[in-house]
């Protein structure tokens, strides 16, 4: 059981700042998610835990052991870390089980730790095959289990699933956190797939222009965004501009209030989900302008008075376009100034 | 606590700016200055002698006249080369010649024979046959399996659908061979045509046979008739000058050939051309050249062979196999231990010691035979103990061979993704147990093949052997220039043709159209 804790860690690239200063704790055995846009210094974090590269300054610490600090860096190999690339980088010229027993040191039992990984990962009948006879899928589960032969401390997940078909990703992606939750292994894994990031993780790290932003429990980070970037980085949202007085009563399109004086400039931050279409009329004019329906649920563009404004409801589609309809919101109130 | 301050990037997409370890830092520069040492003192000599001489030397009319017979022969072997290497491969690809398979190995297998064994089979054959215009032919046959192999890659790259809608928006066949074809075809030839030219420009064995005074053989005769050196050195420069234009031309024009190879997936071939009766009048023709490239070297080595078996001196010919084996695997051995570093540098790290190595690489592959051979004859006979001795041989076919061991081991390397490294380390595998367990695994075969080729290619070398040879010491190739130089054709007929059958095999290996090779490992096997 080893907790990870990252303190002030700076790595800097031709003089360039790539993570800047950043923090982040994750409990022991916690699956976290690092939730960025690519370039944010997301793969750079893993490979600066990982050990693959030297930071210019600030600790990263195992639980209770310090394996980075300033100019002391434990070397990979000793780090116990297990870590899975994209595209699972499987050695081309060993077969499936040499993979998985390539961490393996102690001789006895490796047999025994090579053959409970593969019933684990379901390839019991392709041990002898070579990483080219594999699917996608098939790869990124042996380089699952080839990490975690060594019983790693910390491990680490680099868009492992992004090249896998969207049903394979999502299957694959419930086996995998099962699996490592399972085995109570601290996990960090890093995505710029928002739905991913929030579905299988304990704790979701918001990353941008290398620093973490916010750090919370799906929920927390997804209802209780820190700034409208954030919001915008794990979901849809409606961006409203807004205007806030002295007493606090916020006037938008959507929450329209006469205000007292000292008014100040900002944004009202909702999601698609969080306004209530009346066809009844009540509330806020608009009127239907298009549908984009899914199946599962469907999105309804509306203009009110000019602002164009989007709503996501369930698949039970009620509306047509030129529909005269209120909006209501239902939401909880997310403002912040300019 | 040992701390290993790993030098890589933060990402893969963030390549180039990555610290060299010291140690490939060092040996990589080591190599280079060894690398430059036969240039470098050509260069010395020449400035030696002052510019007075140099120039005199420069404006003699010997040399005006050698550098039009250079440039001519280049041009016009260029020119036949094209002709006859573009023909067949449209006639192979393109139509529907009877057994094109079979005429893709024999026009490929004719790489196989040095260009001064089939000088010397139409010497045996017709005694008169000598001059420019025998140059030509014997260098045009010779190299017209390259134009073939380049043409035939860009033929099999270009996807049937293009053919298919310029013809479906009004163009005729010819106009699509001219409009669509050719454009897409053209870089490629235009590089296969380069690398003729600096073959031509390279070649020592065909022109000195034939007596035409190209730069290659007056340096060898300024070498042989005089000490003076330094006017050697001068000559040799334009040589390695001429060259250098030439490599730095096919440099810039590979750059873009590749480039202009685009589309993905599969590709489908075009529908072959009906070419009616006349599909065996073009079997007659790539038959001729067939049997004029191949033929007639293999007919004159086997009737010659048989009218000397009686009295073939059979302990000759196993020492001259062992000499120029054992010159061959010291200088392969030699070559691909220098190449290691700079194939490595090449394969993991962008940068400026990268862009100087490559450079440099460059520069060594425009160094012929005879060039290097004079250096370090002369570079030798100051130094004394190396003179005439197996090492400095050895270091001359390693540097003369450079630039073809680099590239075997870049791609090799290149197999071994930082990645693998990365994920072996997190395995608990320190630096030297990931070289071992993974790259020098997954690098190995590409790294052997190289080594072969090298192998082969060093075994047929003939002006650089016959400069810096220790006294005695005869290989195959060395036998057959003497023998023919004294028109004993009988005698070499068997060192001929073991060298052409040892030559053959990887040759026949990399023509079999089953076998999907890179047209790197082809390049590999050129000159």
């Amino acid at each position: 059981m080893t907790s990870l804790r990252i303190d002030g860690l700076t790595v800097t690239y031709a003089n360039r700042p790539v993570l800047n200063e950043l923090n982040l704790h994750i409990p022991s055995g916690a699956f976290a998610t690092v939730l960025g846009p690519s370039g944010c210094g997301k793969t750079t974090l893993l490979r600066a835990i990982a050990g693959f590269i030297s930071p210019f300054s600030g600790t990263i610490r195992f639980g209770d052991q310090l394996v980075s600090v300033s100019s002391i860096v434990v070397p990979p190999e000793r780090r116990k870390v297990g870590y899975v690339a994209q595209e699972g980088a499987l050695f081309p010229h060993l077969t499936v089980a040499q993979n998985i027993a390539f961490g393996v040191s102690s001789k006895g039992d490796k047999q025994e730790i090579v053959d409970e990984l593969l019933v684990l990962i379901g390839l019991s009948k392709l041990a002898n095959r070579l990483p080219n006879e594999l699917s996608g899928g098939q790869q990124t589960r042996v380089a699952l289990a080839r990490a975690l032969a060594p019983e790693p401390k910390v491990m680490l997940l680099d868009e492992p699933f992004s090249a896998l078909d969207a049903a394979l990703r999502d299957d694959l992606r419930a086996e995998v956190s099962s699996l490592l939750k399972l085995r109570d292994t601290t996990t960090l894994m890093v995505t710029h797939d928002r739905e991913e990031a929030l579905v299988v993780a304990d704790l979701v790290a918001l990353m941008r222009h290398g620093q973490i932003v916010q750090t919370g429990s799906p929920v927390e980070v997804y209802h209780q965004p820190v700034s409208p970037e954030v919001a915008i980085s794990t979901g849809d949202v409606l961006l409203l501009d807004s205007q806030k007085d002295d007493l606090g009563k916020i006037n938008s399109i959507l929450t329209p209030q006469l205000l007292n004086k000292e008014i100040i400039a900002g944004k009202l931050v909702i999601r698609p989900e969080e306004i209530r279409i009346n066809s009844d009329g009540l509330g806020v004019k608009a009127t239907v302008i298009d549908l984009d329906y899914y199946g599962h649920d469907a999105v309804v563009h509306l203009d009110a008075g000019g602002s164009k404004i989007n709503v996501r409801i369930s698949g039970d589609l009620k509306f047509k376009v030129g529909d005269q309809v209120g909006l209501e919101h239902i939401g909880p109130i997310r403002w912040f100034p300019n | 606590m040992s701390i290993t301050k790993n030098a890589v990037t933060p990402s893969q997409k963030m390549a180039g700016g990555i610290a060299v370890p010291r140690m490939l830092q060092i040996s990589a520069l080591f190599v280079l200055f060894l690398a430059s040492i036969p240039l470098g003192y050509l260069l010395l000599r020449a400035i030696a002698s002052g510019f007075a001489a140099a120039s005199a030397v420069l404006l003699r009319e010997k040399t005006v006249s050698t550098l039009i017979t250079t440039v001519g022969l280049a041009i016009l072997v260029a020119l036949f080369s094209a002709m006859i290497g573009i023909s067949s491969a449209w006639l192979i690809q393109r139509t529907n010649l009877p057994s094109p398979g079979l005429f893709l190995v024999l026009g490929t297998l004719a790489l196989a024979v040095p260009s001064y064994v089939s000088t010397y089979a139409w010497i045996a054959l017709i005694p008169s046959f000598a001059g420019f215009a025998a140059a030509v032919f014997i260098l045009s046959l010779t190299t017209a399996p390259y134009v073939l192999l380049a043409a035939l890659a860009s033929l099999r790259r270009i996807d049937a659908t293009q053919e298919e809608s310029a013809r479906a928006s009004g163009l005729t066949a010819s106009q699509v061979a001219r409009r669509v074809i050719w454009p897409q075809s053209r870089p490629a030839i235009f590089a296969s045509l380069l690398l003729v030219m600096l073959y031509v420009l390279s070649d020592f064995g065909a022109v000195s046979l034939l007596r035409v005074d190209t730069f290659t053989r007056v340096v060898h005769t300024m070498y042989k008739a005089t000490f003076d050196r330094s006017a050697a050195a001068v000559v040799a420069l334009i040589l390695v000058l001429l060259a250098a234009i030439l490599i730095y031309v096919e440099y810039k024009a590979r750059g873009s050939a590749v480039a202009a190879k685009s589309g993905l997936g599969s590709i489908r071939s075009a529908t072959r051309i009906d070419l009616g009766f006349k599909k065996y009048l073009a079997a007659s023709y790539l038959l001729i050249i067939a049997i004029a490239s191949l033929g007639v070297p293999i007919y004159v080595l086997i009737t010659r062979f048989v009218s000397v078996a009686a009295e073939i001196n059979v302990s000759n010919l196993v020492s001259a196999t062992i000499a120029t084996v054992s010159a061959a695997l010291s200088g392969a051995l030699l070559a691909m231990l220098f190449a290691i570093p700079l194939g490595i540098l090449a394969a993991r790290y962008s940068g400026r010691l990268s862009r100087y190595a490559e450079f440099g690489i460059l520069l060594t592959h425009a160094l012929p035979g005879v060039v290097i051979g004079l250096a370090l004859v002369a570079l030798g006979s100051r130094l004394g103990f190396l003179y005439q001795s197996l090492p400095l041989l050895a270091f001359s076919y390693a540097v003369l061979f450079l630039a073809k061991a680099v590239g075997s081991i870049r791609t090799s390397i290149a197999r071994v993704p930082r990645v693998y490294d990365d994920i072996s380390r997190s395995l608990g595998n320190n630096n030297w147990q990931t070289i071992r367990k993974i790259t020098i695994p997954i690098a190995a075969p590409g790294v052997i093949t190289g080594f072969l080729l090298v192998l082969l290619t060093a075994m047929k070398e003939l002006p650089a052997t016959l400069m810096l040879r220790p006294t005695g010491f005869d290989t195959l190739a060395i036998e057959i220039w003497t023998q023919t130089s004294i028109s004993q054709y009988g005698q070499a007929a068997p060192y001929a043709l073991i060298l052409v059958l040892v030559a053959a095999t990887p040759t026949y290996l990399l023509s079999r159209p089953d076998r999907a090779q890179s047209s790197e490992s082809r390049e590999n096997m050129t000159l």
